[in-house]
């Protein structure tokens, strides 16, 4: 079992959900995100093929979330511990496709605080929830993101 | 690339390996989508990156998974990706070849939907691997 006993953050922002954003999903930014990234699956990067899928047109990428969520945009947690931060791992969730012409509008909640000792020493985790919710209120994606911080060993 | 039904794919099955090189070009691309203004940081500058005591300038997490995902959304056109869980174990460097391969470790219906499982990872040349994860795909049935 985890806890947050002992790690020093603002936890009145824990479980509290914060808007992050409605963002307008053009095909361009869909084509260019799948060409940014070496995509090659017809149904995120070829028009004239995704037209014939299940789909009709192309659809996001499964990690195109990612361009609507991005740590420095959310709540600063305050959390004093460390003296670098990562990026420490990311569940998507794909719950319906995103399609050009969607207007997605962004939650995140602080879901969780915690800290682990591994090799490196004590870390700790902070872990975001990120719910991605479409112009007829149906949720596209969820999204966990989970950041780290550490004591890199470096003299201060 | 080729179509890819439910009943060819089994229990054990690898799924790539495939081989992939990132440059600081794809990198500043990438960011450059995300809407990030082209400044220094430790995934554009090798000179930003050994400030903060890394090796060299390193791949952002998000293009990481965006990257390890195309080892299933590239397997063949008729994959769907539902679900990629990832964990960030080591920090993946420009211009070293990183290899991405997976294996088949669940094959089910689940609600009428053919869906399968797998695990997926991203390692480097010495075999060390920087990105782990699971994920949930569904192939169509040649029979519907």
């Amino acid at each position: 079992m985890t806890t947050d006993a002992g790690i020093d953050y603002d936890r009145s922002i824990l479980g509290k959900e914060f808007p992050i954003g409605t963002f307008e999903v053009s095909r361009e930014m869909i084509l260019e995100f799948s060409q940014a990234t070496g995509e090659t699956n017809p149904i995120y990067s070829d028009e004239a093929r995704a037209a014939e899928s299940e789909y009709g047109d192309i659809i996001a990428l499964p990690t195109f979330c990612n361009l609507f969520v991005n740590g420095g945009e959310k709540p600063d947690i305050k959390l004093e511990y460390g003296d670098t931060g990562f990026f420490a791992g990311q569940a998507i969730e794909i719950v319906a496709p995103i399609r050009p012409g969607d207007t997605v509008e962004v939650t995140s909640r602080l879901k969780q605080v915690y800290s682990k000792t591994g090799r490196s020493g004590k870390m700790v985790f902070a872990v975001w929830e990120t719910r991605f919710d479409n112009q007829d209120g149906e949720t596209v994606a969820r999204v966990d993101e989970s950041y780290v911080r550490r004591n890199s060993g470096r003299a201060s | 690339m080729s179509e890819l039904y439910f009943e060819d794919v089994d229990f054990g099955d690898d799924i790539g390996p495939i081989e992939r090189v990132i440059d600081v070009e794809q990198v500043r691309r990438f960011l450059s989508v995300r809407g990030e203004t082209p400044v220094d940081s430790r995934f554009t500058s090798d000179e930003y990156a050994q400030a903060e005591g890394l090796a060299g300038a390193i791949v952002p997490g998000a293009m990481n998974i965006t990257i390890l995902s195309q080892l299933l959304t590239g397997w063949a056109d008729t994959v769907r990706l539902k679900k990629l869980d990832v964990v960030f174990r080591g920090m993946v460097p420009h211009n070293k070849p990183i290899t991405l391969s997976g294996i088949v470790t669940d094959k089910d219906i689940v609600d009428g939907e053919p869906r399968l499982e797998c695990d997926v990872f991203m390692q480097n040349e010495e075999g060390t691997r920087m990105v782990i994860g699971n994920a949930i795909f569904t192939l169509p049935q040649r029979e519907g």
